[in-house]
């Protein structure tokens, strides 16, 4: 039934998973994303834990507010989505793979040549 | 203004004191969830916050007003769904949508009707040959078509299957919650509402042993998963040995610092509740 990661908020996994179809496309520039009691039906979770995730969006310029119709996805949501997980992936992810592959004595420049 | 204020709320029943000093508070647009093994006076309190129930000292208000000496004025904003069916079993559906309509002054019977058409329930039939399931379906459109301000829900999908169970706290949330309304709840089925809460109160032995919302949980409480007995940097509130390793549960350390040491989670409310109250006992 728990659906939810118990090391990390639910609010941050709920906002992950926007960014994630954002990305993938699932929700496009200028569509409106589920209402926060839609959500909170769905997700059998509090309207407030929602709304947390949606603001954390706005902040970000991911998502915007419409006055009386709701929840938007941002025109540029995507590019600069994806400019935020480049970041994330090259300073945090990155390094910690790099330092596997030359743990496990392999060579960085054949691997990308054998994913090519 | 609280939606329920309650101060050192007494009350014994011969010797058993049922209510030992609760402190409780209800805030609008909250859903408060209310947990604690049976004879934990959850019951006790939830008649005493709807007027059913004197008591022997303490302060209690709900809405702005005594349930006792209020009791029929806040029935029109108060509603109330328990475990065992309370609707009248020998009315027909339709015969107590007229009932309610005509008793209570803020019925809305287009919402009601609306809420029931999306159900399987027949308005020709009669409360009693309904599945449990559909009574509590049949419960639920009423309170929402009466807008209460506060609602108070006791082990509200208790004998349900998962699938009604499921639904009922969709039309809930979908239907009933919104920034202005309260939900108070009482369940065995922790896991279920665990994320439905804006804030939680373990009740023991008539007290409240813990408030607070359940943002602050993770603030508050750090369970650490390690493979060998280490040295711990202060006394956890409870540990148990698992499949995963060895769990202990922290109060009031930082994150950072259990972090060098395994795993850091969250736990969960049941667990939570475990080791709270295993302290309580050592």
């Amino acid at each position: 039934m728990d659906l939810w990661d118990p090391t990390l908020p639910i609010y941050l996994q709920l906002r992950a998973r926007v960014v994630h179809h954002i990305l993938s496309g699932t929700l496009a520039e200028g569509q409106a994303v589920p209402s926060v009691r839609q959500v909170a039906a769905d997700e059998k979770i509090n309207p407030i834990t929602i709304s947390k995730a949606y603001q954390m969006l706005v902040d970000e310029g991911l998502l915007e507010k419409r006055r009386g119709l709701g929840m938007f996805v941002s025109v540029g949501a995507k590019e600069r989505a994806l400019q935020d997980e480049r970041e994330i992936f090259l300073t945090r992810e990155w390094p910690k793979v790099l330092a596997r592959i030359q743990n496990l004595g392999l060579d960085p420049a054949q691997l990308i040549k054998g994913a090519k | 203004m609280s939606v329920i204020s309650a101060r050192g709320l007494h009350k014994a029943y011969g010797s058993v004191r049922a209510l030992d000093g609760l402190d409780l508070e209800v805030e609008r647009g909250r859903i408060v969830g209310l947990i604690g093994p049976n004879g934990s006076g959850k019951t006790t309190a939830l008649k005493a916050m709807l007027g059913l129930t004197g008591l022997d000292r303490g302060d209690l208000s709900v809405l702005g007003s005594d349930p006792v000496a209020s009791r029929g004025e806040l029935m029109a904003r108060v509603a109330y769904i328990a475990d065992t069916g309370i609707l009248p079993k020998w009315m027909r559906v339709r015969d107590l949508l007229d009932y309610v309509g005509a008793v209570h002054p803020r019925f809305d019977r287009e919402v009601a009707e609306a809420q029931l058409d999306a159900t399987q329930i027949d308005p020709h039939k009669k409360v009693r040959v309904l599945s449990k399931g559909m009574h509590v379906q049949l419960h639920l459109a009423i309170v929402l078509a009466i807008g209460a301000e506060l609602l108070v829900l006791d082990e509200p999908t208790l004998g349900l299957d998962i699938i009604y169970r499921q639904q009922f706290y969709e039309g809930v949330l979908n239907g009933y919650f919104n920034e202005t309304r309260s939900i108070l709840v009482t369940t065995h089925e922790v896991r279920e509402i665990e994320h439905v809460l804006t804030d939680v109160v373990f009740l023991h032995h008539g007290q409240a042993l813990l408030s607070l919302p359940m943002a602050a949980i993770a603030d508050t409480f750090v369970k650490l998963t390690y493979s060998d007995d280490i040295r711990l940097p202060a006394q956890p509130l409870s540990t148990k040995r698992t499949l995963s390793g060895i769990e202990s549960i922290f109060r009031g350390l930082p994150r950072e610092v259990l972090a060098e040491l395994g795993v850091v989670s969250t736990p969960n409310l049941a667990e939570l509740f475990v080791a709270i109250v295993e302290q309580g006992h050592a």
